[in-house]
């Protein structure tokens, strides 16, 4: 195995060996199917479509949230807790390049970040699946393969916003109290409610465009996913720089 | 020739000189001691040394090479910095299996080194449940996983109970036994007088002293003359580029020195010796005197 194989693993490793991965896997899991039974429930009630319309499924479906505010915080955690925790230390000193460390641990939470989307789009699938067909219903509207992809996507790319902001900030609780202060409160309440044609051009705004069914208030997959991305490239451009430079203290 | 070089070392943050112009070498086959107070910067070039912050100006290099640069770095050089570098959640066994797996140290290895710093009991459990002589000696299994030959360990014997500082100064000696380098700071130079060869002292981040322990102690004996006259006796020896300090009328007293010299420097200049003798003072004290005048001392 070559150095760089060697860091993968070692970067898989810490993800797999704390509490972290398997408790979100849990958190995101339950959410998913919960908010999907939800839906179910009140589908035909108080003016919510019926059953088994292409927009209840995709009401459904509006899981892509969980998998991303969850990543968002997993990659915090996975860069932060290197601070928090001071491994960053031992992982310096067997791995004093630090370009190739931080490289390695984005691809890895990326990676991670996009099985974990296709895992709960997946479980929350098969939940409206089997409401639907206990319904008598065993078609899907179109839109919902693209959905699962723009769930893998939008995971993966807050992952790395996630990797980021731990970096950045070098502190997890401060971060992900500012990141579900952003996301929840900044873009979901307050901006939806004063601004809402800037939201999409937001992360949270530009997720929803690959998360979500196609509405007109939200950018189409394409641009969403470029619009997200680009948030994505420059805000770990930012954190390499200082993850190189800074000392370590 | 020396394997851990630092030459003309300087760190500012800020307004703050943290290392000035610092310079010293470390040999092979020996423990050499990095001491000074707390603040003095040991830490900071230790840090420097390890590549986890960069200089102002200077160098430190370990075999001539900057630790970036280093091909291998855990199987060169082991490195403590401190005793808590750690996920709490992860087990001992899982923690060196993280730096195993990045640096393709072979996972036997693992078992190997915490057998050697004694927790094979507790490889399986929680660090977050570990004590702090638990997590020294973890800090440490991690610094011995690539079997290097050079140690630096800033600190080493904190949180080490008695039986432990005696099981850490015995390895320390049995590296240097077999010739590696082992660069070991401390506060206290009591605390590693009966570990190291070798000691760099440093105050406000420049090193006072570079010499051999055993110096070290010649340096801290001294020699008091009751006289009939201390003055003219203290003047006599301070011409003569002795340190004398006056303990009262009639006693002076000579550092760094032989009670040969102080006799016969008062018979030259006809002062009658009525007592001369030799004292050991603890090193302790020189220490504190070393770093609180600040004079310079070269082997």
């Amino acid at each position: 195995m070559n150095a760089t194989m060697r860091l993968v693993s070692a970067e898989f490793r810490k993800l797999f060996t704390t509490f972290a991965v398997p408790l979100s896997v849990a958190i995101a899991s339950v959410l998913a199917v919960a908010s999907v039974l939800i839906d179910a429930v009140v589908a035909g009630r108080a003016g919510q479509p019926a059953i088994g319309s292409a927009a209840s499924t995709y009401q459904m479906l509006k899981i892509g949230a969980v998998a991303v505010v969850v990543m968002l915080i997993l990659g915090i955690l996975a860069a932060g807790s290197e601070f928090r925790h001071r491994t960053i230390v031992p992982t310096l000193l067997a791995t004093p390049r630090r370009a190739r460390v931080f490289v390695v641990k984005v691809a890895v939470v990326a990676l991670f970040g996009a099985v974990f989307g296709a895992v709960i789009f997946g479980l929350g699938l098969g939940t409206v699946d089997g409401v639907l067909a206990a319904h008598g219903i065993h078609h899907l509207p179109a839109a919902v393969g693209r959905m699962y992809l723009g769930t893998v996507i939008a995971s993966a790319c807050f992952g790395m916003i996630g990797v980021a902001l731990g970096a950045l900030t070098r502190n997890t609780v401060g971060a992900i109290v500012a990141a579900i202060g952003w996301t929840l409160f900044f873009e979901e309440i307050t901006l939806n409610t004063v601004a809402p044609h800037l939201e999409k051009w937001l992360p949270v705004g530009a997720s929803i465009g690959l998360t979500n069914p196609p509405a007109p208030s939200v950018l189409a997959p394409t641009a969403a996913g470029v619009v997200l991305a680009g948030y994505a490239l420059a805000m770990l451009v930012a954190a390499s720089r200082t993850t190189i430079r800074r000392d370590i203290g | 020739m020396s394997v851990i070089s630092v030459s003309h070392l300087t760190k500012r943050y800020g307004p703050v000189l943290a290392v000035d112009d610092l310079s010293f070498d470390v040999h092979p086959g020996k423990v050499t001691g990095f001491l000074g107070p707390n603040g003095a910067g040991k830490t900071t070039t230790l840090r420097i040394l390890l590549g986890l912050a960069a200089p102002t100006s200077g160098s430190a290099t370990i075999g001539g090479l900057e630790y970036r640069l280093l091909a291998d770095p855990v199987r060169q050089v082991g490195a403590v910095l401190d005793s808590s570098t750690f996920h709490p959640s992860r087990s001992a066994a899982q923690h060196l299996k993280v730096i195993a797996t990045a640096t393709g140290v072979p996972f036997r290895r693992v078992g190997e080194v915490l057998d050697l710093v004694g927790l094979a009991d507790a490889a399986g459990r929680r660090v977050g449940g570990y004590s702090l002589g638990m997590r020294q000696r973890l800090s440490l299994a991690g610094a011995l996983l690539g079997d290097p030959g050079v140690l630096v360990l800033d600190e080493p014997l904190n949180g080490l109970d008695p039986e432990g500082i005696r099981w850490m100064r015995g390895l320390l000696r049995s590296f240097a036994a077999e010739g590696r380098t082992v660069l070991v700071s401390s506060h206290l130079l009591t605390e590693v007088a009966q570990t190291v060869d070798d000691v760099v002292v440093l105050a406000k981040g420049r090193a006072i002293a570079e010499t051999t322990l055993a110096d070290l102690t010649e340096r801290s004996s001294v020699t008091r003359a009751r006289t009939t006259d201390a003055t003219l006796l203290a003047n006599v020896l301070l011409a003569a580029g002795i340190q004398v300090r006056l303990i009262d009328g009639s006693t002076v007293e000579a550092r760094s020195t032989s009670a040969d010299t102080v006799g016969l420097a008062a018979a030259a200049a006809n002062i009658p010796i009525l007592e001369l003798s030799r004292h050991d003072e603890d090193l302790e004290s020189l220490f504190f005197d070393l770093i609180n005048d600040r004079q310079e001392v070269t082997a």
